[in-house]
């Protein structure tokens, strides 16, 4: 099977074997059409396929008459950020997230500094399968404009929104890995600003990724040695683009990506009560620490777009996935881990509290996360049987992002992956053994 | 049938219009066709300043890269400082991005062999086997190698011509030149050169963006502002090239063009007056080469058309000058290349050698007017066509290697057909304009056009 994904979020291969440069050209150029030419950011992480496809994708943006601006390699959230400040038409972003470094994928930002949603990524693919782009003449096509720092920028709008003379004041050791990914540009800077005493690891974006982009427990030893060498206050973990944080304690204990969102938002919550939006995969320790505030949670679809449009729909306080993205509504609506940190460091300035006392009071609920590789042509029927399933054993079903049951002991989410052919399954319990049990529960019925 | 009249794929390599034919996919594919055929080498590129170069650009160096090739990017320069950054950084290969003399909205990839020349026709229809199978190298991961942009090429080439030839002898006079590099991509090296040669320098046309202030090639109609400006500046010579820089024209220190065919001319007054040995030119050239070639007893060989050929046919033969008609001066002490700042450090050295004027010099030179038409003729005709001009001056000696030239007692008749467009060109060339005009109207019709 090809391990190429193309869909309503873009695009996305290995380079060497899918993701070709034809297919980035192709894209950019769709892109271009879409937006009926104007001016597009550009950033990419530290991958090296990024200047392969950082060419391709200027190649087919000044095709279709596109004035461009190059940012260079900056977190996705830096482009987001400029895409407003640049007064922009949109942006690309040359990134597989968290996948491993042999891949790579487009993601693609509106007007506003927001991802496409799902309907603007079918209208997207639409061009894009059509294949008639706008082409410009000789007299009309643009140049690459000179770049401009992003990431100076990015430091700015978040010193804007948090206390940081306070966070100054205390001076706080802060470790941070930024898997030589693009944070290794943005959030040393951003910690110094803060007066942290700064221990980065994996901070050269010119070397390999040290370990998977993937900010979770099996990711994070080399942080948990530093924060427990280096006597941190905390250890933030990145991956390649910005966008997903993991933590670990001042204990140096590793915290599941899941607890990202539960320790934001019960730092959130007790200054401001109001709507969290979150996905239907997501752990339920944020309903236990919502509930405690009486705050409301919204659960939407997988995916960042939905939470942007459903922090604003819900004028949300706060919005999260537990895979680690986190959006914080004043700086932007879009998942961004320096915001996450500026958030949580203000509080530990602020209340002198330590990350294991704020732990001591949050949930821990086990959640056990499996992948299914399917066939890129089963990924839909395979869910169809699951459903199938369900309704024989008169289960009932949340069908908000592919299939959410909840049972006594906890529940099961089901869905087709965005980004890779494979079947996802979620189970959350409070206990490690209701957790197997659920997996293996709902293991059984998809082999069905 | 219906011809796409804006894309051009063939054995010189990929020629179209931006914005209609000229696509970032198919360059990209080109790119990366030519990066599995020099087997993921290093492949330098440079391009001319025209408004498409860079998006065409970054095409190439996506399909270069995704290769595996490592590109070196020279950025804005002429066609032969990339040939000769292929040599000299022994890559193993190069992409030229320029359509030469053509209008604006074209632009083309040029492929360069790691010897510095053009792919030889059999290179270049591997490399369309290549393209058209569309299976190319893949790499990924850490076999991915990048992009570097590299400054200072251009003084590269500067130095290799000064370095060859030297500076100008000292004189009480500095020669005075008026150059017009058609805002190409000579503009900014070629003011450096003839400064750096010991000349006076006036630059007219010298700001690459893009913008034709004429039609590019360097033809005599093309060049009423150089020659006003060579005699308000009472210049002693006025240079002209085309946009990506290979051909040279040349106005008298009367203001008056020489007729490009007389920049090669020149070129080999000089270079023979120096060094004997073989020459080369093609089939379509002035036969004021081989009387000049006589004059110093050196030989002659004429090649097909085009420049591959002709570069072929000098190191088959170590020639010590070469070229084409066209203006373009092939020296290879310097460069195997077509090369303007090669023609003018030449024919600067000429004059102030001599210390003659451009007039003084070809008062001494045979006179020759060639004579240019071409007829619409569907290829399938071409063929009986050239039949016809066999038979009808099957009393005079003929050369059939490239259509047919019939050597006339007093000058010659070239009939052939174009590689590029439909049409059938006769060129003829005589003593005289009116004996000239005369051989092309009679083989007209006699080949009932």
């Amino acid at each position: 099977m090809k391990p190429l994904k193309i869909g309503i979020t873009g695009v996305r291969g290995i380079v060497g074997e899918t993701f070709t440069p034809e297919l980035a050209v192709e894209f950019a150029e769709s892109f271009g059409t879409y937006l009926d030419r104007g001016r597009i950011l550009v950033c990419r992480d530290t991958r090296p396929s990024g200047p392969m496809i950082r060419s391709a994708v200027l190649a087919g943006l000044l095709a279709a008459g596109c004035e461009v601006v190059d940012l260079g390699t900056c977190p996705t959230p830096s482009m987001q950020l400029a895409v407003k400040w640049l007064k922009a038409d949109g942006g690309i972003a040359i990134t597989a997230g968290h996948n491993p470094w042999q891949w790579n994928a487009l993601k693609f930002v509106r007007g506003d500094g927001l991802y496409l949603n799902a309907t603007q990524g079918e209208e997207l693919l639409d061009i894009f399968h059509q294949g008639e782009f706008a082409k410009a003449g000789w007299d009309t096509i643009k140049q690459t404009i000179q770049p401009a720092d992003a990431i100076e920028e990015h430091v700015k709008v978040l010193s804007e929104s948090f206390a940081v003379e306070t966070i100054r004041s205390k001076k706080l050791t802060v470790a941070v890995d930024c898997c030589n990914g693009a944070c290794s540009f943005l959030s040393p800077k951003w910690l110094a600003t803060l007066g942290c005493e700064v221990l980065a690891v994996n901070d050269n974006p010119s070397a390999p990724f040290p370990h998977s982009p993937e900010p979770k427990p099996e990711t994070m030893a080399q942080l948990c040695a530093v924060v427990k060498a280096g006597r941190a206050a905390i250890g933030f973990a990145h991956d390649a683009d910005g966008e997903r944080l993991g933590i670990v304690s001042d204990l140096g204990e590793p915290l599941s990506e899941e607890m990202t969102l539960a320790i934001a938002a019960d730092i959130r919550l007790r200054r401001k009560i109001g709507t969290v939006v979150t996905n239907v995969s997501t752990s339920s320790a944020i309903d236990i620490v919502a509930s405690r505030y009486g705050a409301n949670v919204v659960r939407v679809p997988v995916g960042q777009a939905y939470i942007s449009e459903g922090l604003i729909e819900h004028n949300g306080v706060l919005g999260g996935e537990g895979s680690g993205g986190i959006t914080v509504p004043e700086v932007h609506m879009t998942h961004d881990s320096a915001a996450a940190m500026g958030l949580i460091l203000e509080h530990l300035a602020q209340t002198g509290e330590r990350v294991s006392d704020l732990l001591s009071g949050l949930p821990r609920l086990t959640t056990l996360k499996h992948n299914v590789t399917v066939a890129p042509h089963r990924l839909y029927s395979v869910l169809q049987e699951f459903r199938a399933v369900m309704d024989q054993e008169r289960i009932e079903i949340d069908s908000t992002d592919g299939i959410k049951v909840t049972l006594p002991d906890g529940w099961v989410h089901v869905r087709a992956s965005n980004t890779e052919s494979m079947i996802r399954i979620i189970v959350e319990a409070s206990e490690q053994a209701a957790a197997r049990e659920l997996l293996d529960w709902a293991r059984d019925r998809i082999k069905r | 049938m219906r011809a796409i009249p804006t894309l051009k794929i063939s054995i010189s390599g990929v020629r179209g219009v931006v914005g209609q034919s000229l696509t970032p996919k198919l360059l990209t594919r080109f790119a990366q066709a030519f990066g599995t055929h020099t087997g993921s080498g290093t492949i330098v590129i440079g391009r001319d300043p025209r408004t498409s170069g860079e998006m065409v650009k970054h095409a190439v160096v996506a399909g270069l890269l995704s290769t595996g090739s490592r590109v070196i990017d020279i950025g804005v320069c002429p066609v032969p400082t990339v040939q000769l950054q292929v040599r000299q950084r022994r890559a193993q290969g190069g992409i030229a991005i320029t359509a030469s003399h053509n209008p604006a909205e074209w632009n083309a990839l040029k492929f360069i062999g790691a010897n510095g020349l053009f792919l030889d026709s059999g290179q270049a229809r591997e490399l369309l086997d290549i393209y058209h199978q569309g299976e190319y190298t893949k790499v990924g991961g850490a076999e991915l190698r990048t992009v570097e942009e590299v400054e200072g090429a251009t003084d590269l080439h500067i130095k290799a011509i000064l370095d060859a030839l030297g500076p100008l002898p000292q004189s009480q006079k500095k020669l005075r030149v008026v150059l017009d590099s058609c805002n190409g991509a000579g503009s900014l090296v070629g003011p450096k050169l003839i400064e750096a040669l010991g000349a006076e320098v006036i630059p007219i046309n010298v700001t690459p963006d893009g913008s034709f202030p004429r039609p590019a090639e360097p033809v005599p109609e093309n060049l009423g502002e150089l020659c006003r400006a060579v005699k308000e500046h009472k210049a002693d010579v006025g240079f002209a090239q085309d946009m990506d820089a290979d051909r040279l024209a040349i106005v008298s220190d009367h203001g008056e063009p020489i007729g490009e065919d007389y920049t090669l001319v020149l070129a080999i007054l000089h270079v023979l007056g120096r060094e004997k040995g073989p020459v080369v030119a093609n089939l379509s050239t002035t036969s004021a080469v081989a009387d000049i070639a006589k004059r110093f007893d050196c030989p002659v060989f004429l090649t097909k058309i085009g420049e591959v050929n002709v570069t072929d046919a000098m190191q088959q033969h170590q020639a010590v000058i070469g070229g084409e008609g066209n203006g373009g001066v092939i020296y290879p002490r310097i460069n195997f290349a077509r090369d303007s700042l090669v023609g003018m450090a030449l024919v600067l050295h000429l004059l102030a050698e001599s210390g003659k004027s451009v007039t003084e010099l070809l008062e001494d030179i045979p006179r020759y007017t060639i004579v240019k038409e071409k007829m619409t003729c569907p290829s399938d005709r071409i063929p009986s066509v050239l039949r016809i001009v066999r038979q009808e001056f099957a009393q005079f000696p003929l050369d059939t290697r490239d259509g047919v030239k019939v050597i006339l007692p007093d000058g010659w008749l070239l009939v052939r057909g174009s590689n590029t467009e439909p049409i059938i060109r006769v060129v003829a060339e005589a003593k005289s304009e009116d004996r000239a005009k005369a051989i092309v109207s009679e083989a007209i019709s006699k080949l009932g056009f």
